[in-house]
């Protein structure tokens, strides 16, 4: 399990950096190095598990879980696709909403004033401590899962999108009111673009943290998705198909952040400080 | 009106174009209230130069915004072509100490920025543009992002922008103090070349006595506590501007003066007061006179 979870994790950045590096024209070691050093892990734990005989309830070698989900591709899809679909439409509206709380705390300071103590409390909560009454309040269905998705993702997003339209120079706004420039021009020529670099952290962190909220909800409730086989699966010891799962949701969680990463790059073309 | 000739209508000096009188400003703060400027009147005819020279801290950018419609005066009048100044104005150009280029877009479409802002139809503007950035000596860099221009060429995008919607006044806020001096006098040239070709008003404001004697056909002295104007003199040398007139005893005698005149009002390395409660200036005073 400790080890699933670092996967997700380098999954998660690989792709960011990785895009990252080859702009730079840093050479292939810098791909081929933390790639190579996954197989020796790999590696290391196949021979473990070879080696010490140990119970494939314990500990399935990677090999059996390439082979269950080669074998089984059309059940890990199958619960594949629920939980992306939700992700990505938790991680779509926690994008909107916190944009739109962004802008509203840039723009109001009786909102920001009311707002931003409400939000830091908030963040202060342990979210995953009030999922069981998501599903109180909106039934079993995709939508307690979605909105509980959107509960712990859109914070990110406010913080690092306010942090951006605020984080304009003053000299830069002097410049737009001596040109007569109305409030949306300003979004729009200034605000927005400076804080689009801003607004794609955010939404990196948004996207990992919706996925998060999906599998938590379909821990509780779900009849299908990954989250509900790794459950469904650890419940009957098959240890095998819930780490294939867990491979399955790596991923699709690479899949989501990799549109991320590509929405990014797209933008960067136009709002990069570096010559095209 | 976007045509490059110079313009052969600036007749001799007419009416003011620019007209304070009067102007006071005290900026009302959490603290104690803090006088900029405590009474200022100039007027500045169409087509001239004029520099506001002073201690940090005397107010001149303070008047400078407030000619620009961007800060409102405490008491008095500014006047504009006849009309008092309420708000910014599509006929202004500013350039600040800081670029301020847009970092993503490239020197041109930073130039056609107020373009763009104004509405104006942008391609009626490109060939402007182009031209601009010729004259500055950037041309070739049309499609270079500011951060891969120098602080030089960054300020000189920035004169281009200024420039690009032919306003009738220019406002200069220290443009070039955060220039070495070797670049400081070359864009000094440069500014006086381009002004040569696109007569314009010019309200420019600056820390350094050379720069203004050189640049200006008059220099405003600004200081006192509280601030007011304390000398408007001409500066006698002939146009077009060389820096051998910086050679010339004449030249050196009127660096004199001015300094002597902002040393009188301010005595050695004291702070130019903004009025009650601003003793915490830093490093303000006649020291910092260059
Ligand atoms: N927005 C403001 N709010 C309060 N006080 C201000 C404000 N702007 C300027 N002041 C005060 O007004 C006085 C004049 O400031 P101003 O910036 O006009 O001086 P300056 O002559 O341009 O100085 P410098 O040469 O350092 O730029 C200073 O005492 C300053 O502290
Ligand atoms: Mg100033």
């Amino acid at each position: 399990m400790a080890k699933a979870t670092i996967g997700t994790e380098t999954g998660a950045i690989l792709p960011a950096s990785g895009a990252s590096r080859f702009r730079d024209g840093a050479g292939l070691s810098r791909f081929l190095l933390p790639l190579g050093l996954a197989l020796v892990v790999l590696g290391a734990w196949q021979f473990y598990v070879t080696v010490s005989q140990i119970p494939s309830v314990i500990l399935p070698s990677p090999v059996s879980i390439a082979r269950y989900i080669a074998a089984r591709y059309d059940i890990l899809l199958m619960h594949a696709i629920p939980t992306t679909l939700e992700s990505a439409a938790g991680f779509l509206l926690a994008l909107l909403l916190g944009v739109a709380i962004a802008i509203l705390i840039t723009y109001s300071t009786m909102a920001r004033e009311a707002l931003y103590p409400n939000l830091i409390f908030f963040q202060l909560i342990p979210k995953i401590a009030l999922a069981p009454l998501f599903i109180i309040w909106l039934g079993v269905g995709s939508q307690s899962r979605i909105a509980f998705s959107v509960f712990i993702a859109f914070f990110p997003v406010v913080i690092a999108t306010a942090a951006g339209l605020l984080s304009v120079d003053r000299g830069m706004l002097r410049l737009c009111r001596s040109l007569t420039a109305t409030e949306w021009q300003v979004f729009t020529h200034v605000r927005f673009p400076m804080a689009l670099p801003h607004i794609f952290s955010g939404m990196k962190i948004a996207i990992t943290l919706a996925i998060i909220g999906v599998i938590i909800g379909e821990f509780i409730t779900a009849q299908a998705g990954l989250g509900y086989l790794i459950i469904f699966a650890t419940a009957r010891a098959d240890t095998e198909v819930s780490m294939a799962a867990i491979v399955v949701l790596c991923i699709c969680g690479l899949l989501l952040y990799g549109l991320v990463a590509l929405a990014e790059t797209i933008a960067n073309r136009f709002y990069s400080a570096d010559s095209r | 009106m976007l045509s490059l000739a110079p313009k052969a209508d600036v007749g001799p000096i007419e009416t003011a174009l620019v007209s304070v009188a009067g102007v006071q400003k005290t900026y009302f703060t959490r603290q104690a209230p803090i006088q900029a400027v405590a009474s200022a009147s100039v007027d500045v005819a169409r087509g001239e130069f004029v520099s506001l020279l002073g201690p940090s801290g005397c107010g001149k950018s303070t008047l400078l915004m407030m000619i620009a419609g961007l800060e409102r005066p405490t008491a008095g009048s500014i006047m504009l072509a006849g009309a008092p100044v309420a708000a910014p104005r599509r006929d202004i150009g500013i350039i600040f100490q800081d670029a301020t280029l847009l970092p993503w877009k490239s020197a041109l479409e930073n130039v056609l920025f107020p373009v763009r802002i104004l509405k104006l139809p942008i391609e009626a503007y490109r060939e402007r543009a182009h031209e601009l950035l010729k004259m500055v000596g950037l041309a070739g860099f049309e499609h270079k992002k500011p951060g891969e221009l120098s602080g030089g060429m960054r300020q000189r995008v920035a004169i281009c922008r200024a420039l690009i919607h032919d306003p009738e006044i220019l406002l200069m806020d220290e443009p070039f103090s955060a220039l070495d001096a070797i670049t400081r006098d070359q864009m000094n040239v440069a500014l006086s070349e381009i002004l040569e070709t696109y007569r314009k008003t010019v309200i420019f404001v600056t820390h350094s006595i050379r720069e203004a004697a050189f640049l200006s056909d008059r220099v405003v002295v600004m200081g006192g506590r509280p601030s007011t104007i304390i000398l408007d003199k001409a500066m006698p040398f002939p146009r077009p501007r060389r820096f051998e007139i910086e050679e010339t005893p004449e030249f050196t005698e009127i660096c004199r003066e001015l300094r002597l005149t902002i040393e009188a009002a301010h005595g050695h390395g004291q702070p130019a007061s903004g009025g009650t409660g601003s003793g915490k200036l830093a490093g303000a005073g006649a020291s910092n006179i260059e």
